[in-house]
């Protein structure tokens, strides 16, 4: 069974990659998922979608700082150890 | 409840001899106390061996070494540094559970015989359970110890290196057994077991669920598999595979209800108390939740131990 710790720490990183090259003008609008269509009503159910979308907009926010460190690291030990 | 306690404790071959709240005890006398206090009792005994060692010292090293000791300055260098020592642990334990809740760990540690006993044969048998709420003592759940519903990490911790053994003597037995592969099976089966855990806190964000069901009790109630799958293992070992699929599908129902069973009290907490039946579309969203999280388990529990039976 080759599905080891390290291996879901690369797949955690490259989906914290995808979303965060989500564009917000070009994609996330277009489909109807940018941050200012989110805004439902006050209603006590947010609902999948814009919990989703909260989702997305926060780990971009977050995430955007120490990807470039931990992406910049990744891609060193990949070029030093192959 | 009390005797039948004793009794199954006294028929196993190995009885811890340390003092055990008995559960009939009326009020369950200081039940925020994890575990036996047996502190002052240590002190005693080593209050008494140190008086006559330090005054046996002087006598017997040499000079430099009693000058030392008896020298005042030294002496406030001595009550100095055990004071610095003192706040330094203080920093060290205020900090460290910040990061790292130990102080809430040992709650789930807080296990015994009688306790281990139930639970692992509620685990493969909890049709006639009839009781599913964890009990409360003044806003706190109490201690696994008085309460068989209260998931506990010691279960699933001691399972979980138990899988990791016999999934060796199991590839040993068909000689394929390197002490990598060790390595390999406890980090496979750690990593389908955090991937687990996302995927469900995923979920319970996206369905703003709101419960009081920590990370820490999401990882105890998933490793109850670990038992299942070792029973399943170990009878696939000595009858073949006829007897693996029996016991680990025995073990996989059972599993299954367990877990439906556990989770339906936490994430459909107002549904289930009062007893009804789930209706509307939140509630069935939540079912289908608890019953994806509960499906899962059969599955994982097939997929991480049909290589090791051939």
């Amino acid at each position: 069974m080759a599905f080891t710790l390290y291996s879901l720490l690369q797949a955690a990183l490259l989906c914290v990659n995808a979303i965060a090259v989500l564009h917000e003008e070009r994609f996330l609008k277009n489909i109807g998922w940018g941050t200012d269509q989110g805004i439902g009503g006050f209603g006590e159910e947010p609902g999948i979608k814009s919990q989703l979308m909260n989702l997305i907009r926060s780990v971009r926010t977050v995430m955007r700082v120490p990807l470039i460190l931990v992406n910049s690291i990744v891609i060193l030990l990949l070029l030093l150890f192959g | 409840m009390h005797p039948t306690g004793l009794a199954a404790a006294a028929g196993t071959a190995r009885q811890p001899a340390k003092r055990r709240i008995p559960v009939s005890q009326p009020g369950m006398a200081d039940p925020h106390q994890l575990f036996d206090d047996t502190s002052s009792a240590q002190s005693r005994g080593y209050g008494a061996p140190r008086a006559p060692s330090s005054l046996g010292y002087p006598a017997a090293s040499t000079s430099p070494q009693a000058a030392f000791l008896a020298d005042p300055v030294s002496n406030m260098a001595m009550a100095y540094g055990s004071s610095l020592a003192a706040q330094g642990k203080e920093l060290v334990d205020k900090n460290i559970d910040r990061f790292f809740p130990v102080s809430k760990l040992k709650y789930y540690f807080a296990v015994d015989t009688v306790y281990v006993g139930k639970k692992l044969g509620l685990l493969v048998f909890p049709y006639l359970h009839q009781d599913w709420e964890v009990q409360y003592q003044q806003d706190t759940p109490v201690a696994p110890r008085f309460d068989i519903n209260a998931p506990d990490l010691y279960i699933p911790a001691m399972a979980f290196i138990t899988y990791v053994l016999v999934a060796g003597l199991a590839l040993g037995t068909q000689d394929r057994f390197s002490p990598d592969l060790l390595g390999l099976q406890a980090s496979s089966a750690l990593a389908w077991l955090a991937l687990e855990v996302l995927a469900i806190l995923l979920s319970l964000y996206l369905v703003t669920i709101n419960t009081d069901l920590t990370t820490i009790d999401l990882v105890a109630f998933l490793g109850y598999k670990y038992v299942g799958m070792i029973s399943g293992v170990l009878t696939g070992l000595l009858f073949g595979k006829i007897g693996y699929y029996l016991v680990l599908g025995w073990c996989c129902t059972s599993i299954f209800v367990f877990m439906i069973r556990t989770l339906r009290l936490k994430i459909l907490a107002e549904a289930a108390a009062e007893g009804v039946p789930v209706r509307g579309a939140r509630n069935q969203l939540r079912m289908y939740l608890t019953m994806a999280v509960a499906a899962a388990q059969p599955l994982l529990m097939y997929w991480l131990t049909f290589h090791l039976v051939r």
